[in-house]
């Protein structure tokens, strides 16, 4: 399968999970698992810059569509998209990951890689997007938790995403 | 200008984030504003027909709790229909033609009956959130079948909120569960009469706010609060909630601070009534000229 394929499948996917299944999903008020952002994590490693910032536009954007809230998904993965190169050139080894290895999963960077690189922009993603969902700092201890305890809950979620697709070598 | 050039060559990839951040930021600011009636999404002719495929799979498990709140709503409206009461007076007299009572023709100028004020129109909701600081739902059935702009939604059970958006099939409601100062809802009590209004305050789905009622009300844990019919989006003496825990709105207890228990119970909601309000223009046009004038 085509590396374009898969990723036009992924987008679908994770989209179609987000809306149905995990939007549904909401414990206590403060844990709103995401996983939708692990298209944009799992983008191949070569690809421009700008190219990995419009996708992760186009992803938030279908998923405001889907939400009703328009912008502030778009808004969180553009940033992350954008962070994206700075974790990827922060963690790689010298000389940059193998080409063989064209997208990041747990098999290409490792798995304590992998996890520190899906944590840190998972929770940056979590943070952009809940201070526009809330929109003010009235109550910044539940924002707080919120923000973790999501975060959290996400990560468990991209992990076994990963385990169910990516193991195989 | 060479230099220039060269600048923004090597910062192309920042001024391309600042760019899509600051349509993202505008986009969330243009429709966060409830006041606009922008054109919400899920009204859309796309996500509306997923919402419906997914609906129809996800309401066969709701048919039970469905079924049950549609048989309470008969039980109570069978008790308030005409010939559940035995008339006392035995007399020959006139009889009220409910035929013509109920009709929404203009003859009942002429023969002076009661004018029709609602209109229901019965909805199927396909899809709804309890989880946000602003809710919405998605209901099937639109400006094709009649459906406008502001108009009040209930359900079987109590007030469910506003039309905010439509498109040909599909309606986007403004849940009551929006946590904003836009979306207050015009409340009584039902014993004492007193008058108050309805937030969300974004913590619970089952619970929302009443403030602004008197201390010289008398409030019981259990007491209904309805809506007091002066919006013009709902009629009279729908339920929204029940009295929950009574607390001080301040140290000067000057008024009562109500939780309530909410009516509607959003988590399994299916189906809902769209309120169309015929006298409305008439209200609003004599109200805005009144305001004109004063100014």
């Amino acid at each position: 399968m085509s590396i374009l394929l898969r990723n036009i499948i992924r987008f679908a996917f994770l989209l179609l999970i987000q809306v149905f299944v995990l939007n549904k999903i909401l414990i206590h008020q403060l844990v709103s698992p995401y996983l939708y952002m692990l298209f944009i994590l799992a983008l191949p490693f070569n690809l421009p810059r700008p190219v990995v910032m419009l996708l992760g536009f186009l992803m938030g954007i279908s998923l405001d569509m889907f939400s009703n809230t328009m912008g502030i998904h778009a808004a969180a993965c553009v940033f992350i998209a954008y962070l994206r190169p700075f974790i990827i050139n922060v963690l790689s080894p010298q000389g940059g990951f193998e080409t063989t290895q064209k997208t990041p999963s747990m098999t290409s960077m490792g798995v304590s890689q992998f996890l520190i690189y899906a944590a840190v922009l998972v929770f940056l993603h979590h943070v952009v997007f809940f201070i526009l969902e809330v929109f003010g700092f009235g109550n910044p201890l539940y924002l707080m938790l919120k923000i973790l305890l999501s975060t959290a809950a996400s990560l468990i979620l991209i992990v076994l995403y990963e385990l169910l697709f990516f193991t195989k070598k | 200008m060479r230099n220039l050039i060269i600048f923004f060559r090597r910062y192309f990839n920042f001024f391309l984030f600042l760019l899509l951040e600051v349509i993202c930021i505008v986009l969330v600011f243009q429709n966060n504003n409830l006041q606009r009636s922008a054109y919400l999404n899920s009204a859309n002719d796309i996500s509306g027909k997923l919402y419906d495929k997914y609906n129809n799979v996800q309401y066969y498990f709701h048919l039970k709790a469905t079924n049950d709140s549609l048989v309470a709503e008969n039980t109570r409206l069978h008790n308030a229909v005409r010939t559940s009461f035995d008339s006392v007076v035995t007399g020959t007299g006139l009889k009220i033609d409910t035929i013509r009572q109920y009709s929404d023709d203009t003859l009942h100028r002429v023969i002076g009956t009661q004018v029709r004020r609602y209109k229901y129109f019965e909805a199927k909701v396909i899809n709804n959130s309890v989880n946000k600081p602003i809710n919405y739902l998605t209901i099937h059935r639109g400006s094709l079948q009649g459906i406008r702009p502001n108009m009040g939604v209930i359900s079987s059970s109590g007030v469910v909120g506003v039309v905010r958006s439509v498109s040909d099939n599909y309606a986007v409601v403004l849940s009551m569960l929006s946590k904003s100062n836009s979306v207050s809802i015009s409340a009584r009590l039902g014993q004492g009469k007193e008058m108050g209004s309805v937030h969300w305050d974004g913590d619970n789905a089952t619970y929302a706010q009443l403030k602004d009622i008197p201390k010289s009300a008398k409030v019981h844990k259990g007491d209904t609060v309805v809506t007091s019919g002066f919006s013009a989006l709902f009629p009279e003496n729908i339920p929204i909630g029940y009295v929950d825990t009574v607390m001080m709105s301040d140290k000067a207890g000057t008024s009562y601070n109500i939780r309530l228990r909410l009516a509607t119970n959003f988590y399994n909601v299916q189906y809902v009534y769209v309120i169309e309000n015929l006298l409305k223009d008439e209200q609003q046009r004599l109200e805005d000229s009144t305001y004109k004038l004063i100014k």
